[in-house]
């Protein structure tokens, strides 16, 4: 079954996007920082949110891939994508110096945490299907 | 209908028998209920051809592009492909767990995941089949199925 498919694609994007940017303005009004580039990284997080979107909807083809070189192979894809994104805005407007690791934080936390959450909810949907094979017994 | 239930100490093997002068709705509904697990698989095990009731088939294999079926001491070829015997015998609780295999749920002694996220499935013949994760839900699905099947028998 495919999680992520043509028909939900948009709904997946504009779910993270709302998501992040409710994340990140969460994170400025508590600590009071005003974003001097406020137009252009909402823009940062649609891309981002595509682009997470897309390469997270690649894994159904991965499939009969191990998954841990799967998932380490995405996250690869995804942080490279971003820092090419980066860097050919650096060609265009300026970027602030730490723009690099604030990118490299915001999409690792989240990835990690997403990774984390799937593999364990793996370990219990085996565990609950084990009490059913015991029941059957 | 009366149902009787009769223990029988060495019996090589559980039978059911009906005795009835019309088969009536309730009876037919019985009937109906126990068709899948009292299907029959035909097939050839060292030139021999064997009928086998489908329920004792732990898992079907597709090698070669032949499909063999597994029973706890017998190997038989069948003639039917992977994609035949699930659309005929789904409820009879098989289910694909791989591109080439198809698993009986009632002989899955229980789950084990791995660190690349196959499932281990280790029957109760102690042999062990790996699911592929594109076969998951399909899996967890059937499950369900079987779950609540076997919670209306409870109640019933």
């Amino acid at each position: 079954m495919k999680l992520i498919n043509r028909h939900n694609f948009i709904s997946v994007v504009c779910i993270s996007f709302t998501l992040i940017v409710c994340g990140k303005l969460i994170l400025e009004k508590s600590s009071g920082f005003i974003d001097r580039f406020y137009a252009e990284n909402i823009f940062t997080c649609l891309g981002v949110s595509v682009l997470a979107t897309f390469i997270l909807s690649l894994h159904y083809y991965l499939q009969r891939f191990p998954f841990i070189p799967v998932v380490i192979g995405q996250y690869l894809a995804l942080i490279g994508f971003i820092f090419l994104g980066i860097w050919i805005m650096g060609h265009f407007t300026d970027t602030a110096p730490s723009a690099y690791k604030d990118m490299f934080v915001s999409v690792t936390i989240p990835y990690v945490i997403g990774a984390v959450v799937y593999y364990i909810s793996f370990f219990l949907q085996i565990k609950r299907a084990n009490e059913v094979f015991e029941d059957l017994e | 209908m009366k149902f009787i239930k009769t223990r029988e100490e060495n019996l090589s093997e559980n039978y059911l028998e009906l005795h009835y002068d019309d088969i009536d709705s309730e009876t037919a509904a019985v009937l109906e209920r126990l068709r899948p697990a009292l299907k029959y698989i035909e097939g050839t095990a060292d030139g021999k051809r064997l009928t086998f009731p489908l329920s004792d088939i732990f898992y079907f294999e597709t090698v070669d592009r032949k499909t063999f079926g597994y029973t706890a001491d017998t190997c038989l070829e069948v003639k039917e492909t992977l994609q035949n015997i699930i659309d005929d015998h789904k409820d009879a609780g098989f289910v694909r767990i791989s591109k080439s295999c198809i698993a009986n749920m009632y002989k899955i002694k229980r789950l084990q995941g791995d660190l690349n996220m196959r499932t281990l499935i280790y029957l109760k013949n102690d042999e062990c089949l790996v699911m592929n994760r594109g076969y998951r839900a399909e899996f967890y699905d059937a499950l369900e199925k079987l779950r609540g099947r076997k919670k209306n028998e409870t109640h019933k």
